[in-house]
C-alpha cells in the first residue's frame, strides 16, 4: 500500500472510528494496531526508539488527562473521596467514574496523535502536497518549501546563537534574543528572496493557463448565494429536498470551478503514485467504512460502539461489529506498506 | 549568441549606474569567464542575460541586449528560461525540494512536461553530472560538491543553450572546486553549451576559459580572449603576476603553459615539521582531540599547537571537520582530550571564560552584525564584556581595520569585504589573544583578500596568535606560518608550509607549479635576477 489516496482514506476511516466511540476496549485494539502499525513504518534500528517515544508519550497523555478529569469532573456513583464542595473547581466528590473517562480520553488523544504521526511518516510531504489541485499550486510549493526549510532555519539560528555567545552574549535575558533574531530574520529574507529569483529564472509561474478570475468570482459568488439560500430556506420549512438540491448545485459548480482552473495551469509532477491492486483493495475498504459509519452515525445507530463509565462503572462488551472496526488502522500491515523512507 | 549595445542600468534608488556603455558580444559555444572586484557588477550583467534584471530586481534599464536573438528585456526571465539558465551563488538557498530528482525536475514540472520525458532528461541530466544512484537521496545529506552538481542537473534538464554560473565553486574545496570545472568543460563539448562563469578566484577558471569578460568598475565591460583582456586587470591571480613580473606575452593562463623557466637556484631543504623553537611561548594546544556526534567519528585524535604571534592555518576538504575542531576547542561540541590555554587546562573552563582569551569570526560573518552603526557593533562586544573604552580608543581601533570613515555607517549596508573588517574589528575590540577565523575569503575579491593579509599580519605582529580555517591555498600560502591539514578527522600534515605548498598535489600554488624545485610557492619569493626564460619554451 503505496498510493497517497489509499493513505487518506485511511486516514477518514481511522478518524471516523475515534471520533464515534469511547469504549475502552475498541481503543486499546485500536493504540496497539497503530503502535504496530507505526514499527512496521520505521526503519529497523530506529523501531525500538521510536516504540519507547511513543509508549512514554502515551502513558503521559492516558496519566495527564485522567488526574485532569478526577480533579475538574465530580460525577460518578463511586466516590473514592470528597473535598469541600466551596473549594473553587476542585471542590466536590472524586469520583472513579471521572478517573476512567479522563483515561478513555487520554486514550483518544493518543490514538489521534498516532494517526497523523503514522500519515506522516507514510508519505512524504511531496505525496502529501500533490493531493492539492494544482489551481492551488503557489499555495502547495509555499507548503513544501516551508516545511523544508524548517530543519535549515533551526541549523541557522544554531549558528547565529553560537556566533554571538562566543562574541560574549550572555544568552539570559530576552533582550538577548535580539542579536539572534535580527540576523536570523535578515538572512531568512535574503534567502527567500534568492529562492523567489531562482524560481523565477526556472520558470516558476511561466505556465500559468489563461484563467479567468471573473468567471471563477462570479461563480464563487453563485454558489455561496445558493448554499445561503438552501439555509435561509430550510429555517422557513420549505421542503428539505430544495436545500439539498441548491446545496448540490453549489458543491457541483465549485468542483467544476476548480477542476477546470487545475487544467488551466499545465504543472505534471515527477514522481506518481504506483497503484497497485493492494491500494484499490486498501482505497475502497476504508471509503466503504468510512461510509457506512457515517451513515450510521447520521442515523443515530452507533450504540454498539458507545460506551460510558456513567453514572456507575460497568465492564465494557465489544460486539463483533465494533471488533473489525478496531481492527482497521492495522489492516496496512497485511497489505505490505512500503519500507520506510528514512 | 549574446550582443549587447550600450547596455546601461541603475538599480533602484541608486545613485550611480552599476551598468553604464556596455557593448559587447559573447560567442556561442564559448566557456567566457565574467571577472571584476566585488560590485563592479558582475552578478547585476548576468541576471540581465536572462530578464531577472529588471523584471525581479526593478531600476532602470537601457540600450541594446540580444540573448540568442530575444529581447531579454521585454521576455522576462520566465520566457527566456527555456533558453537559458542560471545556477546561483549558494545551492542551499535554491533548492525548492528535498529530494534530489525532485528538485532537478523542478524546472520541467514548470512546463507540463509528459512525465516519461521528464524522467528521461533528470536522468541524463544525473548521468552527465555523476550524480547517478543519488537521486533518491535527501539533499541534506549530499556533500557541498554534489548540492552544487544537483543545481547545475537543474539547470541543465531544460536542455538550455546557455548555461550561467555565478561564482560556482566559492564554497567548495580545492579538490571540489576542480571537479565541478571538469564537470563544466565535460558538458561544453558534450552539449554545446555556451558557458558564463562569474569568479572571484580567477585561477580556478582562468585554465579553462576561451574568453574572458572583465567589468573594470566603471560600468563597462571588456571582452575578449584572455591574452587580450588579462593584462588590463589589475586583480590577477598569482600565475598572470608572475607572467607580468616576468614580462611574458602572450599571457599563459595556467602554470602548465609557462615556457620553461631555468632558476639559478637550488631548493633549500624543506623541513616537514612544525617547528615550535620559532614560537617558544604556546598560546593554545590540543591533544587527542576526538568528537564524535551521534555514530560519525569526526575528529579522531587530533592533536598541534598554537605559539603566541603564530598564524596557523588549517586546511582540509568540506566535511574534513576543521570547523568542529575550532568548536571542539571552545567546547561547543562534546570532545575527549586534552585542551589548553596559555599553560591551563581547558576542559572544564566555562565559554565565558574560554572567550576572554579567544575571539571567533564566523564563516558568515553576518551572523554576528545587527546593530545599527558599526560603531554599535563595537559597543555591544564591550558591553557584553562588561568592558568599556574610551572613544578615542575605540576610533584607533577601528582605524586599524580601515573603519574610520564607516563608523555610522550601517554593518549590512557595507561591501562583503567591508562587513568582514566591521566583524573582524568587532570581535577584536577587547584585545584578545587568539583569533579563530573560520573561511574568512568567502566571497572576498583578490583586494579585500589582500587587505585582509595586512590585517593579519599587522594583528599577528602584535604577539597575537591567529588560527585561520581556509580551502584557499593562495591565500593560506600568504600568511601560514604553519598548516594543518586535516583528512576525514585525522592530522594529514602538520607543519611548514613550504613542503606542503610545493610538493602537495592538492595544495600546491600556482608560484609552486611554475617554479618547481626552487621552494617558491609565493610570488613574493621570486627572484627575478635568478630566472632565465628558456628560447624554446
Amino acid at each position: 500500500m503505496t498510493a497517497s489516496l489509499a493513505w487518506l482514506a485511511w486516514l477518514l476511516a481511522s478518524l471516523i472510528i475515534l471520533l464515534s466511540t469511547r469504549n475502552p476496549l475498541l481503543l486499546v485494539v485500536f493504540l496497539s494496531l497503530l503502535l504496530a502499525l507505526g514499527i512496521r513504518l520505521s526503519a529497523p534500528p530506529d523501531r525500538k526508539r521510536w516504540l519507547g517515544q511513543n509508549l512514554r508519550f502515551i502513558g503521559t497523555m492516558i496519566l495527564l488527562s485522567a488526574l485532569i478529569n478526577f480533579i475538574f469532573t465530580h460525577t460518578g456513583a463511586t466516590r473514592l473521596f470528597s473535598l469541600p464542595k466551596d473549594w473553587f473547581l476542585i471542590g466536590g466528590p472524586f469520583t472513579l467514574e471521572s478517573l476512567v473517562y479522563g483515561g478513555i480520553n487520554g486514550l483518544v488523544i493518543s490514538s489521534l496523535y498516532l494517526t497523523f504521526t503514522l500519515l506522516n511518516k507514510a508519505l512524504s510531504i511531496q505525496q502529501l502536497t500533490r493531493l492539492i489541485p494544482n489551481a492551488f499550486y503557489p499555495l502547495t510549493l509555499i507548503t513544501t518549501i516551508s516545511l523544508t526549510f524548517f530543519p535549515s532555519i533551526q541549523e541557522r539560528t544554531r549558528q547565529i546563537k553560537e556566533a554571538q555567545m562566543i562574541r560574549g552574549n550572555p544568552m539570559e535575558k530576552l533582550t538577548d534574543w535580539i542579536p539572534i533574531l535580527i540576523p536570523l530574520m535578515v538572512t531568512s529574507l535574503e534567502n527567500a528572496i534568492q529562492l523567489s529569483e531562482s524560481m523565477t529564472a526556472r520558470g516558476f509561474q511561466a505556465n500559468k493557463g489563461s484563467r479567468k478570475p471573473s468567471a471563477g468570482l462570479a461563480i464563487l459568488i453563485l454558489a455561496t448565494f445558493l448554499v445561503f439560500a438552501g439555509w435561509v430556506l430550510s429555517l422557513f420549512n420549505y421542503p428539505l429536498w430544495i436545500s439539498w438540491g441548491l446545496y448540490l448545485i453549489a458543491a457541483v459548480s465549485l468542483a467544476l470551478l476548480l477542476s477546470a482552473q487545475s487544467r488551466a495551469i499545465q504543472i505534471t509532477h515527477l514522481h506518481q503514485d504506483r497503484w497497485e491492486k493492494t491500494d484499490v483493495f486498501a482505497t475502497s475498504t476504508f471509503t466503504l467504512v468510512f461510509l457506512v459509519l457515517l451513515g450510521l452515525i447520521l442515523g443515530q445507530k452507533t450504540a454498539f460502539l458507545s460506551y460510558s463509565p456513567y453514572p456507575a462503572l460497568a465492564f465494557p462488551t465489544l460486539p463483533p461489529a465494533a471488533w473489525l472496526l478496531g481492527l482497521v488502522p492495522g489492516l496496512p500491515i497485511l497489505l505490505r506498506p512500503h519500507d520506510h523512507r528514512d | 549568441m549574446i550582443t549587447a549595445t550600450d547596455l546601461f542600468f541603475q538599480y533602484p534608488q541608486s545613485a550611480s549606474p552599476i551598468l553604464k556603455g556596455a557593448s559587447f558580444s559573447i560567442q556561442p559555444g564559448s566557456l567566457t569567464l565574467i571577472a571584476g572586484a566585488s560590485g563592479s557588477g558582475k552578478s547585476t550583467l548576468l541576471r540581465c542575460f536572462n530578464g531577472l534584471v529588471p523584471h525581479f530586481t526593478g531600476g532602470e534599464i537601457g540600450g541594446k541586449l540580444e540573448v540568442l536573438g530575444k529581447d531579454p528585456i521585454r521576455l522576462g526571465p520566465e520566457q527566456m528560461a527555456a533558453w537559458i539558465s542560471l545556477v546561483f551563488q549558494e545551492p542551499e538557498t535554491q533548492f525548492v525540494y528535498d529530494q534530489v530528482d525532485e528538485e532537478i525536475a523542478f524546472a520541467l514540472e514548470q512546463t507540463g512536461l509528459p512525465r516519461s520525458e521528464m524522467q528521461a532528461r533528470v536522468d541524463s541530466a544525473c548521468q552527465f553530472l555523476g550524480l547517478d544512484g543519488l537521486q533518491s537521496r535527501r539533499i541534506a545529506t549530499l556533500s557541498g560538491g554534489e548540492k552544487q552538481r544537483v543545481a547545475i542537473a537543474g539547470a541543465l534538464v531544460t536542455q538550455p543553450k546557455i548555461l550561467i554560473l555565478d561564482e560556482p565553486t566559492s564554497q567548495l574545496d580545492p579538490q571540489g572546486a576542480d571537479e565541478i570545472l571538469r564537470y563544466i568543460l565535460d558538458l561544453r563539448q558534450k552539449l554545446d553549451l555556451t558557458i558564463l562563469i562569474s569568479e572571484h578566484r580567477l585561477e580556478r577558471v582562468l585554465p579553462y576559459a576561451d574568453r574572458v569578460a572583465w567589468l573594470p568598475g566603471d560600468g563597462s565591460v571588456h571582452e575578449g580572449p584572455p591574452q587580450e583582456i588579462l593584462p588590463l586587470l589589475e586583480q590577477v591571480p598569482p600565475s598572470v603576476q608572475i607572467a607580468k613580473q616576468l614580462d611574458l606575452s602572450p599571457i599563459p593562463t595556467r602554470p602548465e603553459d609557462f615556457p620553461r623557466v631555468q632558476v639559478n637556484k637550488s631548493g633549500p631543504e624543506l623541513t616537514a615539521g612544525p617547528n615550535p623553537a620559532i614560537f617558544p611561548v604556546e598560546s593554545l594546544s590540543a591533544t587527542n582531540l576526538a568528537v564524535t556526534l551521534g555514530n560519525r567519528e569526526i575528529l579522531k585524535q587530533v592533536s598541534f599547537r598554537l605559539g603566541q604571534g603564530e598564524l596557523l592555518t588549517l586546511m582540509g576538504a568540506n566535511g574534513a571537520g576543521k570547523t568542529t575542531l575550532l568548536r571542539a576547542v571552545l567546547g561547543l561540541v562534546p570532545s575527549q582530550g586534552a585542551r589548553m590555554i596559555m599553560g591551563e587546562h581547558i576542559e572544564n573552563a566555562s565559554l565565558n571564560a574560554l572567550i576572554r582569551q579567544v575571539a571567533y569570526l564566523p564563516q558568515n560573518p553576518n551572523d554576528l552584525l545587527f546593530a545599527d552603526s558599526v560603531l554599535d557593533e563595537m559597543n555591544v562586544t564591550l558591553a557584553n564584556h562588561d568592558l568599556s573604552l574610551p572613544p578615542d580608543e575605540i576610533q584607533q581601533h577601528l582605524a586599524r581595520f580601515g573603519l574610520s570613515k564607516l563608523t555610522a555607517a550601517y554593518p549590512r549596508d557595507l561591501s562583503v569585504g567591508e562587513r568582514q573588517r566591521v566583524a573582524l574589528a568587532a570581535i577584536t575590540i577587547y584585545d584578545p589573544p587568539i583569533l579563530f577565523l573560520d573561511e574568512p575569503t568567502r566571497g572576498l575579491d583578490y583586494g579585500s583578500k589582500r587587505e585582509l593579509v595586512k590585517l593579519l599580519k599587522k594583528w599577528q605582529k602584535r604577539d597575537k596568535s591567529i588560527l585561520v580555517v581556509t580551502h584557499d591555498v593562495e591565500f593560506a600560502a600568504l600568511l601560514a606560518d604553519t598548516v594543518l591539514v586535516l583528512d576525514q578527522g585525522q592530522v594529514a600534515y602538520h607543519g611548514a608550509p613550504g613542503p606542503l605548498f610545493t610538493q602537495s598535489p592538492v595544495y600546491q600554488t600556482q608560484t609552486a607549479k611554475i617554479f618547481p624545485g626552487t621552494g617558491w610557492y609565493r610570488p613574493a619569493d621570486i627572484d627575478p635576477a635568478q630566472i632565465s626564460l628558456s628560447e624554446n619554451g
